[in-house]
Formats: C-alpha cells, sequence, structure tokens
C-alpha cells in the first residue's frame, strides 16, 4: 500500500470546499467524507482541519451555524456561501491548470 | 475583498469565546469515539484511537486562535500588561530609563526648537534664498553700509543683481493726532519692497515720485499698527495721519510677517526722499543699507567679484587713511541676521549631541544589564515552547512601551525647557522669543524615541539565550560587561568635555562680573529721553527743557549728584570716530591708517563726580565754563598717553575733527585727564575716550539725552519721582528710566545665557553620567556577590571588598578622564571666542574639573561599594 501523500499546501481548503457543495457538515463529519471519498489516500491529521474551517470562515467562504446533528447533539455544521461557490470554481480551475501542467512534464520527461 | 474584510471585521468586533473553540473539539473527539466504538473497540482504546487521529488539542486550540482576525491585538495588548507588570516590579529600573530618556527628547526637542527658529526658520520674503546684504565694512562699523555717494553708482552700473534697493535705518518718530504715540519709522527706498519680494496686504507700494525730496509725503504701516490703531479698518488706506507734524497720506498696509532685513523694529515706513542728484556728488553721503536680488544663478561669491570694478571706484572717494581698511562685503541676508548667533547656534546643538550620546549609552547599558538579568526568565519561557518572534515581539513592545513614556515626559520637558530658555535669553538673540515647539518637532521626538525602542527591543530581543541559563551558572554577559565598561568610559568623557566647558564659561562670566568698570555704578539711576521733533523742533527748545528739568530734578530729595550726557559707558550706543581725525595743535596729523576708534560723550561737569570717575590730572570741567564759550575736554587716560606721550596734556590745544572745515573743526583746550572707563561693552576691549563739556549753548544740545542721578536713597523710590517730573514739564515726551546697575547688566545677559545653558547640560550630562557608572558598577557588585562572599570566607577585610569595587571603578573613571581630558583640551578653542580674560585651556580649570568629576564618580560607587562590603559570605555562598 502506498504511503498516505502528504497534503500540499492550500489544498486542504479545496477539499473542504469540494466536500461542502453537497450540504452543510460538521468537522468530524469532513474529515471522514475527505478520508472515505479519498480511499484513505488523504489522512487529514484531523487536528489540523479546524484552524483551516476558521480560516475560510474569516475570509467569508464557509458559514458556520450551531445545529442539533443526527444523533441529536449540538454541533457546528458549515457550510458554502457564495463568495465560496465562486472560490471553489477559481480553485478547481487553478488546480486542473496545475495537475494538466504537472501532468505534461511527466510525459514529456 | 470587501465581504471578507467586513467579515473580519464582524469577528474581530464580536470575537469568539475559547469554549466555542473546546465544544466543536469535543463533539470531533467524541463523534471519532463512538464510531471506534462501533468498530469494535474498547473504550479505552477508542479513546486513545480518537486522540492520535486528533493529534494535539491544544496545538488546535492554540492555532485556531492565532488565526483569529484581532489576535494580534489580543497579544499586544498583553504584550503591554506584561510590560507594565514587569516594569512595575523594577521602578528604579523603569524610572531611570524614562526619566534619561526624557532628559535626551526634552533638551533635544527643546534645543531644535530655538535652532531650528534662528539657523533654518524661512524668512518673510520672496525667494530669500536669492536676497543679499551688500556694502562695505571698515573698522569702525564691521557690519557692511553703504554711503550715498557710491550707491547710487552701484545701482546703475552693478551686473550681478535684479535689483537693489536701500533703507537709511529706523527712528523714533511720534505720531502728532489726537491720542499721540511714539513710533518707529524706518525710511526706505522706493523699490524697497519689490526687491524684498514683498507686496502690501492691502493699498500699494512707493510711486518712484514719492521717493523724491519733494514728492507727497506717504507711509505705509505695519500690519500690528494697523490692528491696534485701526482695528483693521481698510479705510485707513488714502487716511491722512501726521508723523512729526507733518501731514502723510497712509497708501498700503505691510504682512503681518514682514520685517526689515536689519530686524529693527519698525511701525511706519516712510520713502527716503534723497535727493538722488546731489547725494552722487556728496563725500561721503548719507550712510545706508543697501540689500539685492541676485540674479538666477549668481552666487553671493560670484556677485561679490563682479562688483570689484564698483568698489574699486567707492575706494577712491574714501580718505586716504581709510582706504586700506575699507572691504567689500556680499553675503545673504540669512547670514548678515544670524551671524553672531550662529556660533551660540551650534554649541547649543553641540550639547545636545553630548547630552544624546550619554542618554544613549545610558540606556543601551541598562538594558544590557536588564537583559542580563532576565536570561534565566527567559530561558523558562523558551523552554515552555514559546516562540523565538514572540520573545522578539516582547521586548520590541517592552522598549516601546518605556519609550513612549519617556517620549511623552520629554515632550512636557520640551516645553518647560523652553520657555526657561525663552525666559533666560538675552534680546541679542533673534527670533528665540518665537521659538515654538511645533508639530514637526514634536514628530522628531517621537521618531527619536521610537528608534530607541526598535533599537534597544532589538537588542535584548535578538541575544541568544541558551538553555543552560537555565542553570544561573552561564557568563554570556561578559561580552556584554565589556561593551557597558567602554560605554560608561564613553559617558565619562563626554561629560568631562560638557563640564570643562561649563567650568570655562562660568569663571569667564566670573571674570566679566567681577571685573572692575572704571567707575561705580551703585544708586545711580538713569533717564534715558528723546524729545519729539514737531514739539521740539530747535536746539533752543531741547536744551530749555532739558535746562528745566534739570533745575526740577537737581536738588529734589536723596540727590547727590546729576549729571547729562548723550550716552553711558560700559556699552551700548555712544559717538565714535577715527583716532585719525583727531590733531594736536602744532603737529602732523596721523599720516597712514586710522588709528582705530575713539569714543566721545557730551557731558556736564558732574558726569565725573556721579560716575565717581577719579580725575586724575587738571581739574575737569567748571561751571564757569559751563557759562563761557570756552571750548574744552578731558581727557581719558589711554587717549592722553598716546596724544600727548610723556608730555603734559594740560592746556594743550587739539583739534577734534581734522580735515573738516575749519569753522566745523574749532580748537578745544584739554582741561583735565580722567582715569580710564570700560566704554566697548563688557568684553571687548577698552577704546580711548574723550569729553566734550556740555554748555549752555544751543549747538551743545540736540534731541535725545540721558540724565545721570547719584540718588541716596533706594532707587525704586526715585524712578517714579524722575517720571513724574518729566510728566509735569510734558506728558507726552516718553522717558525709559533704569538704574545704570540693571543697563550694566543687561550687557552681562548673553554670557549669562550662555554660561547657564552650558551649565544646565553639563550638570544633566554628569546626572547621568554617575546613573550610568552606578548601574555598572551596582552590576558588577550583584554578579560577584558569590565571589565576595568566597573571598570574605577565606580572611578579606570589608576594608578590601571596598578597595576592590572601588579599583575597579577607577579603571572606569580614570580612562573616561583621560579621553574627555583630549577631546576638551581640542574642543574648548571653540569657545575661546565666547570666554574672557581665561584661556580656553585654563590650567586650573581643567585640574578642578578633573578632580569634582573623580569625586563625584567615587561617591556613585560608594553605595554599591558599601553593599558589598556588607554581604554576608554564609548568604553569599548558598547564592547560586
Amino acid at each position: 500500500m502506498p504511503q498516505p501523500t502528504d497534503l500540499l499546501q492550500g489544498t486542504l481548503d479545496l477539499l473542504i470546499l469540494r466536500t461542502l457543495v453537497l450540504e452543510p457538515m460538521h468537522g468530524w463529519g469532513i474529515a471522514l467524507r475527505i478520508q472515505q471519498v479519498s480511499q484513505e489516500v488523504f489522512q487529514i491529521g484531523q487536528g489540523s482541519l479546524y484552524p483551516a474551517l476558521h480560516r475560510l470562515e474569516y475570509k467569508g467562504w464557509i458559514r458556520a451555524d450551531w445545529k442539533a446533528s443526527e444523533n441529536n447533539r449540538k454541533a457546528k455544521y458549515y457550510s458554502l456561501t457564495r463568495t465560496g461557490k465562486k472560490q471553489l470554481e477559481v480553485e478547481i480551475e487553478s488546480w486542473d491548470r496545475l495537475a494538466s501542467a504537472v501532468a505534461l512534464v511527466l510525459e514529456q520527461g | 475583498m470587501l465581504k471578507e474584510f467586513l467579515t473580519r471585521l464582524r469577528f474581530f468586533i464580536a470575537g469568539r469565546s475559547h469554549d466555542e473553540v473546546d465544544d466543536e473539539v469535543r463533539f470531533h473527539l467524541e463523534q471519532q469515539i463512538e464510531a471506534n466504538l462501533r468498530s469494535g473497540m474498547s473504550m479505552e482504546e477508542a479513546q486513545r484511537q480518537a486522540a492520535i487521529a486528533f493529534g494535539g488539542v491544544e496545538r488546535t486550540r492554540a492555532q485556531c486562535r492565532e488565526i483569529r482576525p484581532g489576535y494580534w491585538l489580543e497579544s499586544l495588548l498583553q504584550d503591554i500588561r506584561y510590560a507594565i507588570r514587569s516594569f512595575w516590579r523594577n521602578p528604579t529600573f523603569s524610572l531611570t530609563v524614562v526619566l534619561t530618556l526624557a532628559l535626551g527628547i526634552g533638551s533635544t526637542t527643546a534645543v531644535f526648537s530655538v535652532v531650528d527658529r534662528i539657523l533654518f526658520r524661512s524668512l518673510p520674503y520672496g525667494d530669500s534664498d536669492r536676497l543679499v546684504s551688500v556694502g562695505l565694512i571698515a573698522p569702525i562699523e564691521p557690519e557692511e553700509f553703504m554711503l550715498g555717494g557710491s550707491y547710487y553708482e552701484w545701482q546703475d552700473n552693478q551686473k550681478p543683481f535684479e535689483s537693489m534697493t536701500s533703507e537709511i535705518g529706523a527712528e523714533p518718530c511720534d505720531l502728532t493726532e489726537h491720542n499721540p504715540a511714539r513710533l518707529d519709522c524706518a525710511r526706505v527706498e522706493g523699490n524697497f519692497l519689490p526687491t524684498l519680494g514683498v507686496s502690501p496686504v492691502i493699498g500699494r507700494n512707493f510711486t518712484a515720485n514719492e521717493d523724491g525730496p519733494n514728492g507727497p509725503r506717504t507711509a505705509l504701516i505695519s500690519y500690528g499698527l494697523w490692528l491696534s490703531r485701526y482695528r483693521l479698518d481698510p479705510s485707513v488706506v488714502g487716511a491722512q495721519i501726521r508723523v512729526d507734524g507733518e501731514a502723510t497720506e497712509v497708501i498700503g498696509v505691510l504682512p503681518k510677517d514682514f520685517e526689515m532685513p536689519r530686524l529693527q523694529s519698525a511701525d511706519i515706513l516712510l520713502a527716503q526722499r534723497l535727493d538722488v542728484a546731489a547725494q552722487r556728488h556728496a563725500d561721503p553721503g548719507h550712510p545706508m543699507w543697501a540689500f539685492a536680488r541676485l540674479k538666477p544663478g549668481v552666487s553671493a561669491a560670484e556677485a561679490k567679484a563682479a562688483l570689484g570694478p564698483l568698489f574699486e571706484y567707492s575706494l577712491r572717494l574714501a580718505p586716504a587713511p581709510f582706504r586700506k581698511e575699507v572691504h567689500l562685503q556680499v553675503r545673504s541676508l540669512r547670514d548678515r541676521q544670524v551671524h553672531d548667533v550662529r556660533l551660540a547656534a551650534w554649541m547649543l546643538f553641540g550639547l545636545v549631541l553630548a547630552v544624546l550620546l550619554i542618554v544613549c549609552a545610558n540606556i543601551t547599558s541598562l538594558m544590557l544589564a536588564r537583559g542580563a538579568s532576565r536570561e534565566k526568565e527567559i530561558a523558562v519561557r523558551l523552554a515552555l515552547g514559546v516562540g523565538r518572534m514572540r520573545l522578539v515581539r516582547q521586548a520590541l513592545t517592552e522598549s516601546l512601551v518605556l519609550s513612549l513614556a519617556g517620549g511623552i515626559a520629554g515632550c512636557l520637558l520640551a516645553r518647560i525647557l523652553l520657555r526657561i530658555f525663552v525666559a533666560m535669553a538675552p534680546d541679542g538673540l533673534p527670533f528665540l522669543s518665537k521659538a515654538r515647539i511645533d508639530l514637526r518637532i514634536l514628530m522628531f521626538a517621537l521618531a527619536i524615541s521610537i528608534l530607541y525602542a526598535v533599537l534597544f527591543g532589538l537588542l535584548s530581543g535578538i541575544r541568544k539565550v541558551g538553555l543552560e541559563a537555565l542553570t544561573g551558572r552561564t557568563r554570556t554577559a561578559l561580552r556584554h560587561t565589556v561593551l557597558r565598561r567602554w560605554l560608561v568610559i564613553a559617558q565619562i568623557a563626554v561629560c568631562m568635555v560638557l563640564l570643562a566647558g561649563g567650568a570655562l564659561l562660568a569663571r569667564s562670566f566670573w571674570n566679566l562680573d567681577k571685573q572692575s568698570l572704571g567707575m561705580n555704578a551703585e544708586n545711580i539711576v538713569t533717564a534715558s529721553i528723546a524729545l519729539g521733533q514737531s514739539s521740539y523742533p530747535t536746539p533752543e527748545s531741547q536744551m530749555a527743557f532739558f535746562q528745566r528739568l534739570e533745575r526740577n530734578l537737581r536738588y529734589g530729595p536723596g540727590i547727590a549728584a546729576f549729571a547729562i550726557s548723550d550716552s553711558l559707558p560700559p556699552g551700548g550706543y555712544h559717538r565714535d570716530q577715527v583716532y585719525a581725525s583727531l590733531r594736536v595743535e602744532g603737529r602732523p596729523a596721523l599720516s597712514s591708517g586710522t588709528g582705530g576708534t575713539v569714543v566721545s560723550r557730551r557731558v556736564t561737569p558732574e558726569y565725573f563726580q556721579a560716575l565717581q570717575i577719579p580725575i586724575v590730572q587738571g581739574q575737569g570741567f567748571t561751571d564757569e565754563e559751563v557759562r563761557s564759550n570756552d571750548r574744552v575736554v578731558v581727557l581719558s587716560r589711554s587717549l592722553a598717553g598716546r596724544l600727548f606721550p610723556g608730555q603734559n596734556p594740560l592746556g594743550q590745544h587739539l583739534h577734534l575733527h581734522n580735515g573738516a572745515a575749519a569753522d566745523a573743526d574749532p580748537t578745544y583746550t584739554v582741561a583735565g585727564v580722567a582715569a580710564d572707563v570700560k566704554n566697548g561693552g563688557l568684553a571687548e576691549g577698552d577704546e580711548p575716550e574723550y569729553y566734550q563739556l556740555r554748555r549752555e549753548q544751543a549747538q551743545d544740545w540736540d534731541r535725545s539725552a540721558v540724565l545721570i542721578l547719584k540718588t541716596t536713597l533706594p532707587p525704586g523710590a526715585t524712578e517714579p519721582w524722575i517720571r513724574s517730573q518729566v510728566a509735569s514739564l510734558d506728558p507726552t515726551v516718553p522717558v525709559d528710566v533704569k538704574t545704570l546697575s540693571e543697563k550694566v547688566g543687561k550687557l552681562a545677559d548673553r554670557p549669562r545665557f550662555e554660561m547657564l545653558l552650558v551649565g544646565f547640560f553639563a550638570l544633566t550630562g554628569l546626572l547621568l553620567a554617575v546613573i550610568g557608572l552606578y548601574g555598572v558598577i551596582s552590576y558588577f557588585v550583584v554578579q560577584r556577590t558569590q565571589e565576595i562572599g568566597m573571598r570574605m570566607a577565606v580572611g578579606a577585610s570589608r576594608a578590601d571588598i571596598l578597595r576592590l569595587v572601588m579599583v575597579n571603578a577607577l579603571r572606569l573613571i580614570v580612562p573616561g578622564v583621560l579621553l574627555g581630558m583630549a577631546l576638551a583640551l581640542a574642543l574648548s578653542r571653540l569657545l575661546s571666542s565666547l570666554l574672557f580674560n581665561i584661556s580656553a585651556q585654563d590650567p586650573i580649570t581643567f585640574a578642578g574639573v578633573t578632580g569634582l568629576l573623580i569625586l563625584i564618580a567615587l561617591l556613585a560607587t560608594l553605595i554599591p561599594g558599601s553593599s558589598a562590603a556588607r554581604v554576608n559570605p554564609m548568604i553569599a555562598l548558598r547564592h547560586d
């Protein structure tokens, strides 16, 4: 099994935004989802998720509300704002550009 | 962008409680534990795995806090709180730093305010950098002047100037209307204001016709007069006023900041109305002062060279004896205004620089000592995981708080100092009374304190503290100790320079104050009177006024002697002429050179008795001579010795105005010789002098005179009485009553100012240097407590310990004093022009200052020294 790749700087933001497109989610859910969807490639340091979430919140890309969770506990749910949605498009586009550029280099290599 | 800012602002204001993060983290962990339990782990294992997956809870919490908007403010406040707490714990340190900074910033700011006004202020003229003062200088008048016989020739033929203008001086004049007033009237050429680049606020400038001898009389009035007398009424333009009895039309008002180029006070500007055609042929012509505007790109030196041929022309007009001693002068107007103030201003600047050096050295050394004593604390904080950036920031915050406190205290001190300077300053220093602490200067002070802050903050923040400092046994402080020792040596050296300068000026002032004036100024009240031109138009009426006044005053209460003169020793205005114009009958006049200046006064017989000037030969003036037609003079001893070496001067005949027409140069008979009296100011050399008798003849009198009354009553009682007597004769005549001691004291104002200023800085420097020395020695003692204890344990006596400390202090004091002495000897030459009757390298002064400095420095070490001697060896050895 390959070693889990270290999260690139800035990739975490993209992953969080992408995860939140579907529905509002709390921190643990986001961590779980990223892990599952990436088939355990991204092992998020769960502790470092929260500073990232707060940073995005301060930027106004996501919003947080306290709501009751599925097991009826009070949890903080993050959801994408309008700016966040726009930002996600920008991030995806720049990621694509980066990925195709890297792919190009690898093929040529 | 805006949205992001607003979001940040919302969080910044609303904040976010720490509990919120905790709740979120707790929820996360609980979810994880539940998930783990579901996958079949035991409770213990589930908790363990959840914690591992999450990583450090504390770290997350800290990271969340750090990315909050407003975190910087929070940590800044925390830093400030911490700084204030730590200053509070160590008040001596903080107070010393704040006071030292306040002294440094305060004196710098105050002096900068003063120097700025004197050296760097902008003159109130258009494009003032191109204005120059042009003229001739001669031994009798070292400040450039012009003569009508040359001026117009120069004005017509000069090349380097755009325009050239002149004024013929400012004199008292009377506004003879209802509510009469004594004012100052300056007389200027028609193109005066345009050349200076000044335009009237309302009205217009003189026309060429108005400047002619037969033109209509017109005047511009000063803004001050417009305000005080006409309440800024614009209809004053076109109004008729009476100046010295002549109807004059007001044609304009001068700008508020207008000043005459030679800084005379002037309420009214009159056209000088000289007859130009007559002046061109006059010899020497009307005395005047010329100013010019340089053409763009021409320097004063180039202008001077270009004026060479015209100067040659003027030299040919001058009498032969003068030619070698007359020179051409072209210098910027600013130079003319500040020339003799410049030395004082630079001296001030130097003083402040010296004090600033001491301040910097002191602060640095204090901060180093504090840094060394806090090494352990810093090591503990590093070990607890505080980031180094945070430590540097903390150190910066601490010094910023300190230096801002110092800066604010400094600004307050500057205000006080400035007020003291202005109160102390003699009249001769122009603009000082207008000195203000302006915004630029305030910023300057704040910039200095912030610079200090950054410097010291970095100094104490950047220092590498190893973890071994935790043991408290490091010697990393040693390196700083060496730096501190040099700083103290430098402080003592600078202090030595300041003290030497202060002591030299103090002794010079002492000499000045205690010198013999050649007369007795005690109990002399003087009254200066200048009669109005219109009320007393003829010498006869002027003589009649003064004679009536004499009759009323002479036998008044307590008047022991009464005399009238035209001027008073030892300084200020007096008539003078060149020695070459005196000629002993039967002998040729001096053939070459001018022979220097001779002072003269016209006095009534009791002059010598009133001022107690001994008559050493002959009998002086008698009352018979007052009523006769005889022309008699009394010579000063030095003049008699020069005119009649080895002869008896009594009865000799003398001409006083050699070269003038025969009827203007009558023969005088020498009636006596008086002892020499100081007559060239307090510090300057004395000139030979002669006294003419003031007889009961109109030709011997003019508008102004000074009355001299020797009184047996306190002067305070005599002064109002004199005023009332003058007023009973003519209430419109202004009279200036002062005791002669006051007048003499005023002459000493300037040296007193210089002495007090240097003295103030010397004492400040001494105080700071003592603080610095005390700090270093106490630190030395604290650092070596253990060693001292050990020495005492093996038998060293208290005297031995005291000696140890003192020797250590002397190792700083002696090199400092030696260095300072060398510096002071080199620098004191700069002071020599301010010194009176004392050499700039006076050995007694230097020895005294050295002794004083060493004594005070040793006293400063006595306190830490004796506390070292009281060290209890048992406790000291247990000290880790």
